[in-house]
């Protein structure tokens, strides 16, 4: 029995985290499902699951955070009543819809919740792969990167190489045989800004590819995307395919005589294989290594032939700048940042997700206004950017532009787009122990500096959170840190101390309070603090219910108590008073 | 073959189209150190102590695989370049595990090559053993005899049942050059026309003038007594010590070219100002031969002497007449001596007075076991009030003590017992507290409070450019190896001296040790089975003590062999040619300025000729390399990441598993002791000082 709407439900990984996937059986059961479809992600992953329900007029009706009780409601009044639940609604012209959508411009997420990944012709129907057509019939690969070049469109992962200029080199190489990449190993705790366009609008990436390939007369390629994306994978493969089927990819796409086999290879769990050299290594079957460079890729890269790599990001940026001109790219952002960047907001903020906006937006402004702030009582302390290579930047310097040399001049980098909201309950020495626990885990063992350098900066941090840190250990710090970044191999190594470096730099106090009077203000170093409940407790037993470890004891309507021995310092307690009760000493 | 222009530290220099950095500064004379680089293999990149500055660069780059293009400026010796290499080897040290040179090696004042005359020993070497020895030692059969043996305290051996018998086994060698009459001449340097004055005939005087000569000086040895020995023919007994083997020895110093002149005191008969003049280098190796005195009222009365005294008085005639009952006061090896000799004298009632407890004696406890064996008596907890004469001989009253707080040194203060006086009747007392130098005769030298002369720890050089001095007359009253090592020191200090050269004595190469005997991890002692130490064969005790005949009379050969195969064999096989030896010592690095965990010690042993060590690998990956770029055969790889990567064989299989005859090739490779071939045992050391020394044929 079909209605007369056509129902989405959002199938990325963060919808069906939330529980999308039963919601989809529900509908299936209840008889829609010749107008079931599925969408991607719309970025907005503080309110999944997500549903939206065209009517045959084309009005679209977005329903947030949707659980079964809501479902039942919805197909009650809405798809069996005909009566939209208004309050349930996305309202993209007012309040917090207007906040979220008003300073964005999406250019790459253009499609990502729109259209439904596995099918081809609705990628197709908003204008897929009319950039690659106009391409291979004005047949000139130079042009291709000029245009590219012109745009001002820097690599998206984090180098901001000039795109443009990066497929010059590599067309100008007059060898038998190149290859194209696409970085898609995204190995950055936190972000997922290429998980997100791969799920939703995987043909994005591939017209891009397709054109990539073209520009620098390459005629094989490899989607290196991480096994950690298994979604991914598999909306890759079904677009691989279908785009073949299509005759966009494959053998003599578009009867043109362009061909271009693209495979996919998928990562082992190694964060080092995002650095391109490691990557291609990888690739090749050796283990994922970094090497020198020079040579550059461009030069000799996948097999010892001219490769060229690109993030998932830069890739899905060009099928827009070809079909809407070098010029219109160029009018957006700053300077010598042009275009959009898309950014995955987590921590302490309200509306966590992917938001792209254009550069030049200041930091503030993306934290505050499209991502609602923290939504707490408390106030942002710094914001991180740029995962494990990047840096914190402190509230006071928040108003920071969004571009690539701005962002430099703090200390931090603009990464592939990971920025973490952190505010007064963050401990700014537990951030930078835990990412170069993260570095050195990752970290390939290559070089000495790397391999054993981190490990010696990640035990002093480690002694310092623990309450054994002693005065001389900021020094071994700052030196062992500029040592490490001026002889690693590649840019792991070379960016591994910058959290620490960062957080020196602004909030040197908090090591000093740690070292010299064994203090974690902010309440998360186990040995340096402790949780106390004051007489402002009501007894509503609410921390004692949420504690992970049972660490609260107390009678209802009566002062709760934390044993000390027992707790953690995750700080729940704390979060969920309603009372303000709980205090960090 | 295209030629490029660039700068290299500051000035211009050329190169070669294709050439690296590491290649063209070795070609201008500036060598940069590698780890990773072989020129039969690729460029790596993974050890950067190759790390040059680059201007324009923004980090660091390896010099063994950036290549050189035109106009560009390398620094390859500036503060970052070298603040950079001095971090890696800081840092690669701090994750090594395992010992340059065994901790007896190290131990040894001397620097004798232990392990390697061991070994030598063991396997049925004894000349070479001795040769070994005498690069360090030139008195092996009386050090052999008399030394303290730093080096067995810190043997290994002990934490599978007992150390092994260092001492005893190296008097061996030197008991078989004498009895067989092996000519133990060492290859002499040719003669550099240089006079050096050496005064005490002692340990560091003999020791000094054994090197000098070799070195090609000549040296005149001027002594108070009228034989060589000094403190260990007079302070020491011939039944510990017997004469012959001192003379034996110093035999072979003159036969070395050194001309000896005794009964000729300093001040007395020479003085210190001709000895400055007349020769162009003087060594003082005046020992410490002043006796501490009692301080007890009585002590200058007659058949009361010192320690030193009595034992020389007794080196000259053994047949000396004493009285039945002598009381000998102190707790050291020279009351022991003097107690023991006192009975081989003929003295029928001996007791030795000490004012602490016996676990307190400073003495050897074989020593006191072998005194009281011998029917030696010991009062501890007493001390000396004053002593009296009376008719037929003397009154020596005492006090009982007992221990009260530490003192400076540490020990337990013993303090009186009021009212616990008595009286013993005696017919001698031997005073044998301690020695002091005595320094009158040398003016112009700057002196400890003590009065022990100043000289420099590594050289022996004075205040005075071309004065040296050693031995007891520096530290004070000290064991004999360390008065043969500071001869042995000042000789190659003078020698530097005399040919106008810098003055640094034998400076150490960088040693890594695994630490103390506590660190030592279960794995290194677990494949060696329980065989009890060689006990050394002494004379029955009641004969012994009448008689001044050697005690303990040596190992036999098939003792020699077992004892000496007890060798752990503690140092590496590669201590001459590491590569983080040599860089360690030149740039000064340190395990301990980023102390943190370390890798933990892991050996395969399996294969017939090669030895893995995982616990020195520098993850370098040259192994891994040759493997795969040289012998087409991946034995080798990479396992694991960050700090806990691991360069191992595939599969993580045994060695001996391993199928490739080429394997052994990898020890070539192995820029460290990593990977050695169990034939470059530890025991064929070199003798640094004459690695490159001219031979006289």
């Amino acid at each position: 029995m079909s209605s007369s709407f056509k129902i989405s439900v959002g199938m990325s990984t963060c919808n069906m985290a939330a529980g999308s996937r039963e919601l989809f059986q529900t509908l299936e059961k209840e008889g829609f499902g010749d107008d079931l479809s599925i969408m991607g992600c719309l970025g907005m992953c503080h309110a999944e699951p997500q549903i939206l329900i065209t009517d045959t007029d084309q009005n679209e009706f977005l329903y947030l955070d949707v659980n079964p009780a809501k479902l039942d409601k919805i197909v009650h009044d809405h798809l069996r009543g005909g009566m939209p639940v208004d309050t349930w609604l996305f309202k993209a012209s007012q309040g917090e819809g207007a906040e979220l959508l008003g300073k964005q411009q999406r250019i790459v997420l253009g499609n990502c919740g729109k259209i439904n990944p596995e099918k081809i012709d609705e990628y197709v129907a908003r204008g897929g792969y009319q950039a690659l057509r106009s391409v291979l019939i004005q047949h000139d690969p130079m042009a291709v990167c000029e245009t590219v070049l012109a745009s001002g469109l820097r690599g998206r992962g984090g180098a901001g190489f000039p795109t443009g200029l990066k497929w010059k080199f590599a067309l100008a190489e007059e060898r038998d045989k190149k290859y194209v990449i696409c970085n898609a190993d995204e190995g950055d705790p936190g972000a997922f800004m290429d998980r997100s366009t791969l799920e939703s609008d995987p043909h994005a990436v591939l017209e891009g590819m397709a054109i990539q390939a073209f520009a620098t007369s390459a005629d094989e390629g490899y989607i290196y995307c991480r096994a950690e994306y298994p979604l991914a994978v598999a909306r890759l493969k079904t677009a691989i395919q279908q785009a073949e089927e299509k005759g966009f990819l494959g053998e003599n796409i578009l009867g043109t005589g362009f061909s271009l086999e693209l495979h996919i290879k998928e990562g082992a769990g190694a964060f080092v294989c995002g650095e391109e050299t490691a990557l291609m290594a990888s690739i090749e079957g050796e283990r994922g290594m970094p090497r020198l460079r020079p040579p550059f890729p461009a030069q000799s890269g996948l097999f010892g032939k001219p490769t060229t790599i690109n993030n998932v990001e830069t890739l899905a940026s060009i099928p827009w700048i070809i079909r809407n001109g070098a010029d219109a790219y160029h009018a957006i952002g700053t300077e010598q940042s042009k275009g959009t960047k898309v950014f995955a907001l987590a921590g302490k903020i309200k509306r966590g997700g992917l938001v792209e906006v254009p550069m030049g937006i200041s930091i503030r402004e993306v934290v505050e206004e499209v991502g609602g702030g923290t939504g707490t009582h408390r106030k942002i302390k710094a914001v991180q950017m740029g995962g494990p290579s990047g840096g914190c930047i402190p509230e006071s310097l928040l108003d920071t532009r969004i571009d690539y040399d701005e962002i430099n001049r703090t200390g931090a980098i603009m990464g592939s787009g990971g920025m973490i909201v952190l505010d007064e309950t963050t401990c700014m020495v537990d951030v930078a122990r835990y990412f170069l626990d993260f570095t050195q885990l990752e970290s390939c063992g290559k070089c000495t500096f790397c391999r054993i350098g981190t490990r010696r900066m990640l035990e002093v941090l480690t002694r310092i959170c623990d309450g054994d840190g002693v005065p001389e250990d900021i020094q071994v710090l700052d030196a062992l840190a500029v040592q490490i970044k001026d002889s690693s191999l590649c840019g792991l190594g070379q960016t591994a101390p910058n959290p620490v470096l960062t957080t020196l730099k602004y909030f040197r106090e908090e090591y000093e309070e740690h070292i010299l009077h064994k203090k974690c203000r902010a309440g998360k170093c186990t040995n340096l603090c402790d949780y106390e409940i004051l007489e402002a407790c009501t007894g509503c037993t609410i921390c004692a219910r949420k504690c992970p470890v049972d660490a609260i004891s107390g009678e209802r309507k009566e002062r709760h108590v934390i044993d000390l021995d027992t707790c953690v310092r995750c700080g729940v307690c704390r979060d969920v008073c309603n009372f303000d009760a709980v205090k960090v000493v | 073959m295209r030629e490029l222009n660039f700068i290299l530290n500051g000035t211009p220099a050329t190169a070669t189209a294709g050439d690296t950095i590491l290649d063209a500064a070795k070609a201008s004379g500036f060598s940069i150190p590698t780890f990773c680089h072989s020129d039969e293999l690729k460029p790596f990149a993974s050890c950067f102590v190759c790390a040059v500055e680059v201007e324009g660069r923004r980090t660091l780059v390896p010099s063994c695989s950036t290549q050189i293009m035109e106009g560009m400026v390398v620094n390859t010796e500036n503060e970052r370049v070298r603040n950079a290499r001095k971090t890696c080897l800081d840092l690669l040290l701090s994750d090594h595990v395992g010992d340059c040179l065994g901790p007896c090696m190290t131990s040894c004042p001397a620097g004798i090559d232990i392990p390697g005359f061991v070994n030598h020993l063991a396997e049925g070497r004894d000349r070479e053993a001795l040769e070994l020895i005498l690069n360090n030692m030139p008195l092996a059969g009386s050090l052999g005899r008399v030394c303290t043996r730093p080096c067995e305290e810190r043997c290994r051996r002990q934490l599978v049942e007992e150390p092994v018998a260092i001492c005893q086994l190296k008097r061996f060698p030197a008991d078989q050059a004498a009895s067989k009459g092996w000519n133990m001449m060492p290859k002499k340097l040719p003669a550099i026309g240089k006079k050096v004055a050496i005064v005490g005939a002692g340990p560091a005087g003999l020791s000094a003038a054994y090197y000098l000569q070799m070195f090609g000086a000549d040296c005149t040895v001027f002594d108070a007594h009228e034989a060589p020995g000094g403190m260990i023919r007079y302070g020491i007994p011939s039944y510990r010590l017997p004469r012959n083997v001192i003379d034996q020895e110093v035999d072979v110093i003159k036969e070395l070219g050194a001309d000896f002149k005794y009964n000729t005191q300093l001040g007395r008969d020479v003085s210190f100002d001709e000895l400055k003049a007349q020769y162009d280098a003087v060594f003082l190796g005046l020992g410490a031969q002043l006796a501490s005195g009692m301080r007890t009222p009585g002590e200058d009365l007659e058949g009361v002497c010192s320690g030193i005294d009595f034992l020389a008085a007794v080196s000259r005639d053994e047949s000396l007449p004493i009285g039945q009952r002598v009381v000998v006061v102190g707790g050291g090896n020279t009351a022991i001596d003097a107690a023991r000799t006192a009975l081989r004298l003929g003295a029928e009632n001996v007791t030795i007075l000490y004012r602490r407890m016996r676990e307190q004696m400073p003495a050897w406890e074989e020593e006191i076991e072998d005194a009281l064996e011998e029917g030696v008596h010991l009062e501890t907890l007493a001390a000396p009030v004053k002593i009296e004469k009376v008719a037929g001989g003397l009154v020596m009253t005492c006090i009982r003590m007992e221990l009260g707080e530490p003192d400076d040194s540490g020990r337990r203060r013993p303090v009186p017992v009021e009212g616990s006086d008595y009286t013993v009747e005696v017919d001698e007392i031997i005073a044998a507290i301690g020695q002091n130098v005595d320094s009158s005769m040398v003016s112009g030298l700057e002196l400890t409070p003590w009065g022990s002369i100043k000289a420099n720890e590594q050289t022996g050089q004075t205040k005075i450019e071309h004065v040296f001095a050693g031995g007891d007359c520096v530290t004070g009253a000290d064991i004999a190896v360390n008065a043969v090592a500071a001869g042995r020191r000042a000789a190659f200090s003078i020698h530097q001296f005399l040919q106008g050269e810098n003055v640094v004595g034998d400076p150490k190469g960088y040693n890594h040790s695994m630490g103390n005997l506590s660190d030592i991890p279960e794995e290194v002692i677990a494949p060696f089975g329980q065989v009890k130490r060689t006990p050394m064969p002494r004379r029955e005790p009641k004969i012994r003590a009448k008689v001044f005949q050697e005690v303990e009379t040596g190992f036999t050969e098939e003792q020699v062999r077992a004892e000496a195969a007890r060798c752990m064999e503690c140092g590496c096989r590669d201590a001459r040619e590491c590569s983080l030896r040599e860089f360690a010592t030149v740039f000064g690095a340190s395990p301990d300025r980023f102390a943190g965990s370390r890798r933990t010690y892991r050996r395969d042993d399996s294969h017939e000729v090669l030895v893995y060590e995982e616990h020195k690998c520098i993850q370098c990956g040259t192994c891994v390399r040759v493997c795969d770029e040289l012998l087409d055969d991946p034995c080798m790889g990479f396992a694991g990441r960050g700090f806990d990567a691991r360069v191992k064989t595939a599969l993580d299989r045994q060695l001996v598993l391993i199928n490739s005859n080429e394997l052994v090739k990898l020890a070539e490779y192995c820029p460290v002791g990593a990977l050695t071939l169990k034939s470059d045992v530890v025991a064929t050391l070199e003798p640094e000082a004459f690695l490159n020394a001219k031979e006289d044929k």
